[in-house]
């Protein structure tokens, strides 16, 4: 890697170090705080027992099912919704904020006023983008291994680590459709709200379409079940879920970098 | 002489809006090009065109025989531009936001870079977020000068400099210029591009209203002149003096409007007893425009 391409690279991820800090340190604090009533739960029957009067429905769309397993705690608190969609927000905000913000911004100029390619750029905030996302979800890894060390909640390692590789692509697919609408359109707000809203809606589609035998089939459209409607904390994954994702965000990476190379650059 | 920067009937539209209109200029090279016209005017567009940022809606620009479109690389290797808008990476001090833009063009002599710091008097160590507006604009001349390019693009390289770093400033374009580099010089400021233009084209709504040498227009634009006088002025004196026209006296006060060279009034002046005086710098665009009868050039 040629120093140009190193900066490229480099440059973003400096100026990303605190969000990324701030997002590793919520995450761990996010861990923590619930593995710290793991014990509560341990083993209860109880609990499991009463949420299975809910309708299975319910149960699947916010993965309550088994709540009183080491799996289905974790799934249930932690791996169903809240770290997808905040890994979501991590990728979608950082390379929002290194794209779009920085353009609209004005920000951008100086660079692009130099020997670089347009689309280098953008991608070598994308990679910073990625990276960036890596070490929160590395940092959640540690914290999470060490919390089930801690609280002795056994989890299957191959699992977890297939369960948040899975959240990491997920979370790189709608970080590469926000990067795809910044390369089209450099608004914040309409990269970061779209990047966000669009898997929440993802979610919810999942979520709801399970109520209904009609639309159930057609959940399966949507990234959030590729990436973890097979249950990857007590099953594993697929390698196709891997695929589909990867393969998504970097055709919309792609396209993205096409679009960027062919329009105006913002004034800021 | 070779042209480093030609453009044939560029023309760039924001939606109904027009940024610039069949423009035609023409930068020869080791020249000082003045390029000058009120804020909105077109000369951000015509930059940005030239930096490869923004297309053209219509026509062409070539710089350095290079097509800005297609081109881009090759050509922002050969320029260094200093923008007008200064806005810089906030958490970044000066010398790393100029380390890193010089990784992206191969490195830059760091003494070079400290020499121009210290005639500039900038403080490469504090966060660009603590620093003002002038010291902004010392970041992004002395990221100019560094490139030792062929091209300095400068668009109001003196806004926000204080007198003395505006001369400085000035001194780093000449010595610039003797070693052999072309200069764009953007500014709404006639002033700024008097002392270092060799030629001048004005822009007016997105075209060149009028263009011509800095010597043609030196000493022959229309200045507002203002004397006040310890007596009474000497109107028939003043009024016959060539170039001095719509004379006006109130009490002590003279005004008239003066085009062609100040020496004449200087003189008689000096042989009576004067308060104050004070000479408004001209219209940029209406000494242009009596200079060559209001035609486009």
């Amino acid at each position: 890697m040629s120093s140009l391409q190193l900066e490229l690279v480099a440059g973003p991820l400096r100026s990303m170090r605190r969000a990324i800090v701030w997002w590793s340190v919520g995450m761990t604090a996010l861990v923590a705080l619930t593995l710290v009533f793991w014990p509560i739960f341990k083993g209860s029957t109880g609990i499991t027992d009463a949420l299975n009067h809910l309708p299975s429905g319910v149960l699947a769309a916010f993965g309550l099912q088994d709540f009183g397993s080491p799996s289905g705690y974790l799934r249930a608190n932690l791996y169903e919704i809240l770290v997808p969609i905040l890994l979501v927000a991590v990728a979608v905000t950082l390379v929002g904020g290194q794209t779009a913000s920085e353009e609209a911004g004005g920000r951008l100029e100086l660079y692009l006023a130099q020997p670089v390619r347009r689309p280098a750029v953008y991608l070598g905030r994308a990679v910073a983008a990625f990276i960036g996302l890596l070490v929160v979800a590395l940092v959640l890894t540690i914290a999470q291994v060490a919390m089930d060390a801690v609280v002795n909640l056994p989890i299957d390692l191959g699992n977890l680590a297939s369960t948040i590789l899975l959240d990491i692509v997920l979370a790189t697919f709608f970080g590469s459709l926000a990067f795809a609408i910044a390369c089209a359109r450099p608004r914040p707000s309409v990269v970061i709200g779209a990047g966000i809203e669009l898997a929440v809606l993802s979610y919810m589609v999942v979520a709801l379409f399970s109520f209904s035998s009609a639309l159930e089939p057609w959940s399966q459209l949507s990234p959030w079940s590729w990436a973890l409607a097979g249950n990857p904390l007590e099953h594993g994954a697929d390698l196709w879920r891997f695929v589909a994702l990867a393969v998504s965000s970097i055709l919309l990476v792609l396209l993205g970098l096409r679009a960027v190379a062919r329009r105006d650059i913002a004034a800021g | 002489m070779t042209a480093i920067i030609e453009t044939e009937k560029l023309t760039k539209s924001y939606g109904t809006q027009r940024g610039v209109v069949d423009l035609d200029l023409t930068v020869e090279q080791g020249e000082v090009f003045g390029f000058l016209g009120p804020n909105g005017a077109g000369k951000s567009t015509t930059i940005r065109c030239l930096l490869g940022l923004l297309r053209p809606t219509a026509g062409a620009i070539h710089v350095f025989g290079l097509d800005a479109v297609l081109d881009g690389v090759p050509i922002r290797r050969r320029l260094a531009y200093a923008p007008g808008e200064l806005r810089l990476p906030e958490r970044l001090t000066a010398a790393e936001f100029i380390s890193s833009i010089s990784r992206l063009r191969g490195g830059f002599d760091v003494a070079r870079r400290d020499q121009l710091a210290e005639r500039l008097q900038l403080d490469l160590h504090r966060p660009m977020k603590e620093l003002s507006s002038g010291n902004r604009r010392k970041v992004v001349l002395v990221l100019a000068f560094l490139a030792n390019a062929e091209l300095l693009v400068l668009d109001e390289p003196t806004g926000g400099l204080d007198p003395l770093m505006q001369r400085e400033c000035v001194d780093l374009l000449r010595e610039a210029r003797d070693a052999g580099a072309t200069v764009f010089l953007s500014s709404h400021v006639l002033s700024e591009v008097q002392r270092v233009a060799d030629r001048v084209a004005v822009l007016r709504e997105g075209t060149v209203v009028a263009s011509g040498t800095m010597a043609d227009f030196v000493g022959r634009a229309r200045s507002h002149v203002e004397v006040f006088f310890e007596d009474a002025p000497p109107t028939a004196e003043l009024t016959a003096l060539p170039g001095l026209v719509n004379p006006l006296v109130i009490g002590q006060r003279f005004t008239a409007t003066l085009s062609g060279p100040i020496g004449p009034l200087l003189t008689l002046l000096a042989q009576h007893r004067v308060a104050s005086m004070l000479v408004e710098e001209p219209d940029l665009e209406e000494a242009f425009l009596d200079l060559y009868g209001g035609g486009k050039p």
